[in-house]
């Protein structure tokens, strides 16, 4: 636990003082070194590109994986991982855009960056910002239906997007069979409004018409947090008792709950499916406790965004003549069972694979489709 | 008048009488044995946070640190549980002492803050529970911290009578809050700081202390519920403590406490959390579509603090 706070405090030192330094540099040489179009400042990033990630925060291991992947991509070019900066938004839309603009103008536009956008109004105000001042960006997770890539030009490159509804209904197919393909069925959803909760519901239902014989007994949402899974679980034992066979959970933290409210209960070989793929979820899976989780690979996710994006910069492709697949797609996703459970801890938590990031789209999902 | 107050204080026992028919009306399940017990585990560790606040309401203040206090504690308490070895046999009982100590200690700090730098209370607390919060993400990185021991863990699936030793140590310490209310100066000082402080004040009690020590007993009482929530989920995480500000200050409410302070005490918080956790399961039980439940659980606590409080002599609420 200390060396997570001292490693934390180190690289946010670090990363605030060389956007302190670049800034200082930034300043004073655009004003005498500038007009002669040579610009130290710039020197720093691979093919006079500076790369940042800008995201929501460090309180997640999802984000930590993301921007690990980025860094992965930064040393896979012969730099140091606090080469990339880390634009941190807190969960302000008005910061993730400040900040943005403030890494263009300090680079003189030579910024190419990965970011989420907070929230999905944001991405075209910051894609906008992003090409009037000459950089490149790509986004993931958040932007409206209406904006596209290939709308605002190159120097928008790609969105990467992950969707729920495949994933989840290969899930819940899995937990159908091991309930003999009979029975009751409770979903503990998340916040009802969200996407992603909407999307695994969907998948669930996708696969129930596959299998006539499962009823889905009842669906009530725990706001993606174990305590209220906890207790929504328990009350439906009262409801429905014997009569649920199987839990479809829509992320690892309620399923947490769901196992424990059932463990409350004396009941410990109930199948039980989850979403996200966290660590501990994995650990579940390979115990018994958990059928299976959906993994994500957000390492990859943060590592191809920013690798998109400054190829494109660099000119090693160029975005308009890649096809709309490859500008919004879908990133993978694996489910984890107990048959490989093992080794995928192994390949992926305990380890991580290196990625050639010059396969672009090797691991793309196909492109985003809209409802 | 002496009748209607009679009638008042009764009132929450009443409310819950009625949800608990209502609800076994709708579906018979709900009034078993088994289903109470579902109830008394969720309702545990939130009676202990509770009753924390409860001490600090009636003194007229308010304290919104629980959610980071019992975050904190509860990533203390499994962090030192595994130091020690990771079950309770090996040393791991050491960490109850210690998140209870630590949680005592924040939240004396807490109301030290509050009453020697007089920063109101609403202010302070809010601004200690973000600080615990930003704690317990340091301390994880934003990970789950967890909890494997059979036998700690047997708070929550050893059953004596039906119900989990858990909701035994919930009863204690509900006992034990009842005899600092009722039969110690701490106890009488709050209400006397409730009721008017500076008559308490110049009749001789030691505001400054009291304050300090009633946050203090909140924040053992915070602790508690963190310890509570780690036997329950066998985990701690940043976000063990959410919910707990709204859920817990709506069923003190609920149960008769008052915000404007001196009026209610620990029994008014057991039966404001048995209202809000009997809402909560019941209408799931009963089958509510869960997109209505927010709303439904809204109007119900309105409804509960119409019946349940007094308000014929307040001139004004703010």
């Amino acid at each position: 636990m200390s060396t997570f706070i001292k490693d934390f405090i180190e690289r946010e030192k670090l990363s605030r003082r060389n956007f302190l330094f670049a800034s200082a540099a930034g300043v004073s040489s655009a004003a005498l070194v500038g007009p002669l179009g040579i610009n130290p400042a710039l020197a720093g990033g691979h093919g006079g590109w500076s790369m940042a990630w800008s995201y929501r925060d460090r309180a997640s291991a999802y984000w930590n994986s993301v921007v690990s992947g980025g860094e992965a991509y930064v040393e896979s070019l012969g730099m140091a991982s606090s080469d990339m900066v880390n634009l941190i938004n807190e969960g302000s839309s008005e910061k993730s855009l400040a900040d943005i603009k403030a890494f263009l103008a300090k680079n003189g536009g030579k910024g190419a960056i990965a970011c989420d956008a907070n929230d999905s109004p944001n991405a075209r105000p910051v894609a906008e910002a992003v090409r009037a001042a000459g950089g490149y960006i790509s986004t993931i997770w958040n932007k409206t239906d209406d904006l596209h890539p290939w709308d605002i030009g190159d120097n928008y490159v790609a969105h990467l997007s992950w969707s729920g509804r495949k994933p989840s209904a290969d899930a819940a197919r899995l937990l159908f069979d091991e309930m003999g393909g009979k029975g009751g069925v409770v979903h503990i959803g998340g916040i009802p409004a969200n996407i992603p909760a909407i999307e695994r519901l969907d998948g669930l239902k996708t696969a129930l018409k596959d299998y006539p014989d499962v009823e889905l007994l009842d669906v009530q949402s725990a706001d993606w947090d174990t305590t209220k899974a906890a207790e929504v679980m328990s009350s439906l034992m009262t409801r429905y008792g014997d009569e649920i066979k199987g839990v479809h959970c829509a992320n690892d933290n309620m399923a947490y709950g769901v196992i424990e409210a059932l463990k409350a209960e004396g009941i410990s070989d109930m199948p039980i499916t989850a979403f996200d793929g966290n660590p501990e979820a994995v650990d579940l899976v390979m115990k018994g406790d958990l059928l299976a989780t959906v993994f994500t690979n957000p390492h990859w996710g943060g590592g191809i965004a920013l690798a998109l994006t400054h190829q494109a910069a660099i000119g090693a492709f160029k975005p308009s003549d890649e096809p709309n697949a490859h500008r919004e797609f879908y990133g993978p996703s694996i489910l984890v069972t107990p048959k490989d459970a093992a080794e995928f801890k192994a390949m992926y938590l305990d380890s991580t694979p290196k990625y050639d990031w010059d396969d672009r789209w090797g691991l793309s999902a196909g492109q985003i489709q809209y409802k | 008048m002496l009748r209607n107050l009679k009638l008042q204080s009764v009132m929450p026992i009443i409310v819950l009488v009625v949800l608990v028919v209502f609800f076994t009306f709708l579906n018979p399940n709900f009034f078993s044995l088994r289903n109470f017990a579902r109830i008394a585990i969720a309702a545990s560790p939130f009676l202990m946070v509770t009753i924390g606040v409860t001490f600090i309401i009636i003194m007229g203040s308010i304290d919104l640190s629980m959610e980071g206090t019992v975050s904190l504690t509860a990533i203390a308490f499994c962090f030192c549980f595994l130091f020690f070895g990771g079950t309770l046999g090996s040393g791991g009982w050491i960490a109850i002492p210690v998140a209870l100590l630590a949680g005592a200690i924040y939240g004396a700090l807490n109301g030290f803050i509050h009453a020697k730098l007089l920063i109101p209370s609403f202010m302070s607390s809010l601004a200690m529970g973000f600080v615990g919060i930003g704690a317990a993400v340091l301390l994880t990185g934003g990970g789950i911290v967890r909890i494997d021991d059979d036998i700690f863990r047997s708070l929550l699936t050893y059953r004596i009578q039906g119900f989990p030793l858990m909701v035994y140590v919930a009863i204690l310490f509900l006992i034990f809050g009842i005899i600092i209310q009722k039969f110690t100066v701490l106890g009488r000082n709050l209400y006397a700081i409730g009721g008017a402080e500076d008559l308490a004040a110049a009749s001789g009690v030691p505001v400054l202390r009291t304050r300090v020590l009633a946050f203090s007993l909140a924040g053992f009482y915070y602790s508690l519920a963190g310890v509570l929530q780690v036997a329950k989920l066998g985990q701690a995480e940043s976000v063990t403590g959410a919910n707990l500000m709204f859920l817990s200050i709506t069923a003190a409410v609920v149960g008769g406490v008052a915000l404007w302070g001196a009026i209610g005490g620990v029994f008014n918080a057991l039966i404001g959390v048995l209202i809000v956790a009997v809402i909560n399961n019941g209408m799931v039980v009963i089958g509510l579509p869960d997109y209505l439940q927010d709303g439904v659980l809204g109007v119900l606590v309105i409804a509960a603090v119409i019946l349940s409080t007094n308000r014929s002599n307040i001139r004004f609420v703010k």
